[in-house]
């Protein structure tokens, strides 16, 4: 049995973001990033079923910067192998749609018997990147899983609805999973661990296939406006109360 | 006739006591290494101060002296010890030669009656008086000890007053005994009748004495053994260099400690010195909160989670694994690494460097709490637990008067080591921009290594994290090698203790100063000119890594005395201070307090003081924890929490003003 596991950096989230001279992209430079959360439940998904069932795992990641680093954590956190696709320092800014062609051309040179990367992320809202890959592969592809279960050539899923309802479902493998949530929490991985892997090199590759076409276009950007709306209650206890109690009423919330 | 018998009773009773010992401490030879075997004459002179004259046990004076008086008779009833067992095994043996019968059964006698008032202070002390710091201490083994030493005192006297009645004679010599030897013989015991009592008193007081001796090593009370040792092995590094984890004998790569032997042999031998007195305890800032952590029972419990897994206790509490089982995480999670428990523990026992090594583990095995999971996954991401990049580390020189030194790029007089908290913390950030006006103002030429500074690695390592630690001192040392300085000055204990103490273990020995000592050279030298007049009584708060880490106690206060302030201290200041809480890592994790906050609990600690306007701290994370306790308090109109920093920029001569 071998897992891919596909990560994707984002960027960090409490920074406040400013928009760039284009006002078509966030400004990149100051901005820091970090693995995407929900890849790293994939992650974290990954390396349980390997526990599990002692299949294989392989992370890939396609990113401009960073992307060694991301791939060591995930060697340190306890998959198997990595591979990072080079993309050009100047690719910053990759939509699922234009990293999916790269990762079909790996994934189809690794033959996974499952593929698991997180149901969406930062930069693809629309969880993009999983449909697109099993429509690529054209393999079976669930998303909004929250947990995993390999049986002989099945992957056995539970779907999450709205409303706290879920279904679960059967695959056959290969299959394309977009997660949402792994069966445990992601675990810490030490620093002595990682440390300990600070000297081995990533292999990389460099992709045969183009860049998928975008098929929409970002054509302005803007920081949701936060001020005002705001109300500071000053005095005592009874005041705070009375003038929130009047507030409610004002709205007619209460 | 007699000799015979006492050879039997004694040589059974050493070997029964010796083997009490020897299987107690036996797994101290298979435990790690410690490594505390140089420097002789320094460990032997620091005896002297901490056992002869009792420097750490008088700081609590009550106990301290009951102590002194226990301690001090011991020695000299000792004589008496020697005076029967050697009588007894050696007919002819005495010590009449050099003054048994005359200034030496003086001092007896003396002492005879000190004891009693050291034991009577004591069980006034444990019984009566009652403070909280005993709670959890076992008054068993308390009481047994008082119920054994009394009879070999009062034996001693009595065996004493009987041979007196023999004869009907007392003597000058012996006034205690005289005094009891009027009432045996108004009970008829003279002559033949008192030749027998005092056989009677001498195998009393034998027994008494070989009881006490089989007793001793169950007992806490073998630290009349191994403090002497315990003081002696105490760690000679400096304070704020935390061991790293030993290799265990016979295995070569460190590994964490899972087990008892997997601990130092210091570390067993600590478990097994503890006398129980709770002052450790009655400092700790996280048992003071309500948190699941006291240090005595911390120590307390290892031993019994160590003498069980020996076999030599049967408490299914203390079963192994040692954390989850004997120790729960969350007692070592509470820990701020403040060190009050260790300043203060009279047998100098290391409760940090053990909760450090027991939080290795759990981290080790990815147990950590979700907060401090993202505050440390962000170090290792960002290098500081903001998850900020690095690139934006000196965001907060945007403003600034002047442009600082990129100290990678051009050689500068002070380096100057931001730390996390002063660079990313927005009410930290403006007190930066002052200290950095202030330098600027007195001509210093001073840089910083902007984007190449990382965390020190200070609470990372003592939030259990070594690898982590390490990477991030290797960043930092590979950075700061290369520049071209001649001190490096900070404004973070935190970071000043990582510098000046912890890296010079991985061989990078820097000169570096604290922010308050810097700016007292620079008021000295009048470079930066103080015009003293808003003058306010204030009061400081000795930061932990700091004050008992780094000893850097005076240098704070000087400024605020230069500043014109007077200086009103709280009843806890220098190394006796109260941590704000947010040490060790704490500041990373959950604070949910079953009591009240550290922090809020020394904020009303300054306010008992009187009318004191302002608490002045000199590390960034006091300004934050500090401001926070305030509010909640809901006090700010009466105290207000300023930063070194700020008392200097409002009493310093501007040049404008200069100018004038
Ligand atoms: S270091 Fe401080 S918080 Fe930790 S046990 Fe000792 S006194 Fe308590
Ligand atoms: S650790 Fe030290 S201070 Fe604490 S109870 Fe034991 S002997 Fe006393």
């Amino acid at each position: 049995m071998h897992i891919a596991a596909i990560l994707r950096l984002n960027p960090v989230l409490t920074e406040e973001l400013e928009v760039d001279e284009d006002g078509r992209d966030i400004d990149r430079e100051w901005i820091g990033l970090e693995l995407n959360p929900f890849d790293d439940q994939a992650l974290e998904q990954a390396v349980l079923l390997k526990e599990a069932t002692g299949a294989k795992v392989t992370a890939l990641a396609a990113e401009a910067e960073g992307g060694e680093r991301l791939l060591k954590t995930a060697l340190a956190r306890g998959v198997d192998e990595v591979l990072l696709i080079e993309v050009g320092e100047e690719n910053v800014q990759l939509s699922s749609r234009a990293r999916a062609p790269l990762f079909q051309e790996a994934l189809e040179g690794l033959a996974p018997d499952l593929v698991l990367t997180g149901v969406l992320s930062t930069d693809d809202i629309y969880g993009e990147l999983a449909p697109q890959l099993g429509a690529l592969l054209d393999w079976p592809q669930v998303s909004a899983v929250s947990n995993v279960a390999l049986g002989d050539g099945v992957a056995t899923l539970q779907q999450e609805y709205s409303g706290g309802i879920s279904a679960r479902i059967e695959v056959q493998l290969p299959a394309v999973v977009g997660l949402q949530a792994a069966t445990q929490p992601p675990r810490y991985v030490a620093g002595s661990k990682l440390r300990d892997l600070l000297k081995v090199e990533v292999p990389t590759v460099e992709p045969g296939a183009d860049f998928g076409a975008d098929l929409a276009d970002a054509t302005e950007l803007e920081v949701p406006d936060t001020s005002g709306g705001a109300e500071m209650l000053t005095g005592d206890a009874e005041a705070v109360a009375a003038r929130i109690h009047e507030i409610l009423v004002e709205r007619g919330l209460v | 006739m007699t000799t015979p018998i006492l050879w039997a009773l004694t040589l059974t009773a050493m070997a029964i006591s010796g083997w009490r010992f020897w299987v107690r401490f036996r797994p101290l030879l298979a435990a790690r290494p410690a490594g505390r075997t140089d420097r002789i004459a320094d460990r032997l002179s620091f005896m002297v101060g901490d056992i002869g004259l009792h420097r750490r046990l008088l700081r609590f004076s009550y106990s301290g002296i009951l102590h002194a008086l226990i301690f001090s008779s011991f020695l000299v009833l000792f004589t008496a010890i020697l005076e029967s067992f050697g009588s007894g095994l050696f007919p002819g043996f005495s010590l009449t030669a050099i003054g048994g019968e005359t200034w030496i059964a003086l001092l007896q006698n003396i002492f005879a009656v000190v004891i009693t008032i050291g034991l009577g202070m004591a069980i006034y002390h444990r019984f009566v008086i009652r403070p909280e710091r005993f709670e959890g201490s076992k008054t068993r083994d308390a009481t047994i000890i008082y119920v054994l030493a009394t009879p070999i005192v009062i034996t001693m006297i009595l065996e004493a007053s009987a041979r007196l009645a023999i004869d009907g004679q007392g003597s000058a010599w012996r006034p205690v005994s005289t005094l009891f030897m009027y009432p045996m013989m108004a009970l008829g015991i003279t002559g033949h009748a008192a030749e027998q009592a005092e056989g009677v008193f001498y195998w009393a007081h034998i027994l008494a004495i070989l009881a006490f001796l089989v007793y001793i090593p169950g007992s806490k009370h073998r630290h009349m053994f191994t403090a002497g040792p315990n003081i002696f092995f105490r760690p000679l590094t400096p304070k704020g260099q935390l061991p790293a984890p030993a290799p265990t004998p016979g295995e070569d790569t460190p590994t964490t400690v899972q087990a008892y032997r997997d601990f130092t042999w210091k570390d067993l031998l600590d478990t097994m010195s503890c006398t129980e007195c709770g002052r450790c305890q009655s400092v700790c800032p996280a048992h003071a909160q309500g948190k699941p952590l006291s240090p005595k029972k911390l120590i307390m419990n290892l031993r019994d989670g160590y003498l069980t897994d020996q076999g030599l206790m049967d408490s299914p509490d203390h079963a192994m694994p040692i954390v989850g089982g004997t120790i729960q995480p969350e007692t070592l999670w509470s820990c701020t690494t403040c060190r009050a428990c260790m300043e203060v523990c009279p047998v100098h026992i290391e409760h940090v460097p053990k909760i450090v090594n027991l939080r290795r583990s759990l981290v080790e095995e990815g147990e950590v709490e979700p907060l401090l999971q993202s505050a440390l996954t962000n170090f290792q991401s960002q290098g500081n637990s903001y998850g900020k990049p690095a690139k934006q580390r000196a965001r907060w020189t945007k403003g600034l008067s002047y442009k600082i030194k990129d100290a990678r790029k051009e050689p500068v007089d002070i380096l100057w080591f931001v730390g996390d908290f002063a660079s990313f913390d927005p009410r930290a950030q403006k007190l930066s921009f002052l200290v950095a006006e202030l330098l600027g103002r007195a001509g210093v030429d001073v840089g910083i290594l902007y984007d190449g500074e990382r965390n020190s690695g200070n609470d990372v390592r003592r939030a259990g994290d070594e690898g982590l630690f390490e990477m991030l001192a290797m960043h930092n040392i590979e950075q700061l090698e290369v520049c071209e300085f001649n001190r490096i000055m900070t404004t973070d204990p935190h970071s000043l203790n990582a510098l000046k103490s912890e890296y010079p273990a991985l061989g990078a020995a820097f000169d570096v100063v604290h922010y308050s000592e810097l700016f007292l050279e620079l008021i000295k030298a009048d470079r930066l000119r103080i015009n003293p007049g808003q003058a306010g009584r204030v009061t400081y708060h000795d930061p932990c890594y700091l004050g008992r880490y780094n000893g850097i106690f005076d240098a704070p206060r000087d400024v605020i005395r230069a500043l014109g302030h007077e200086l009103i201290e709280m009843p806890r200041n220098r190394d006796n201070s109260f941590c704000c809480g947010a040490g060790g890592g704490r500041i990373f994790m959950e604070d949910s307090p079953g009591g009240e906050r550290t922090s809020e609990s020394r904020i009303r600690e300054a306010m008992e003081l009187g009318d004191i306007d302002t608490f002045v701290v000199a590390c960034p994370k006091d300004v934050v924890m500090y401001s926070a306790a305030v509010q909640a308090l809901g006090v700010e109109d009466r105290i207000a929490v300023r930063d070194l920093a700020e008392l200097i920029t409002e009493t310093v001569e501007t040049e404008e003003r200069v100018a004038q």
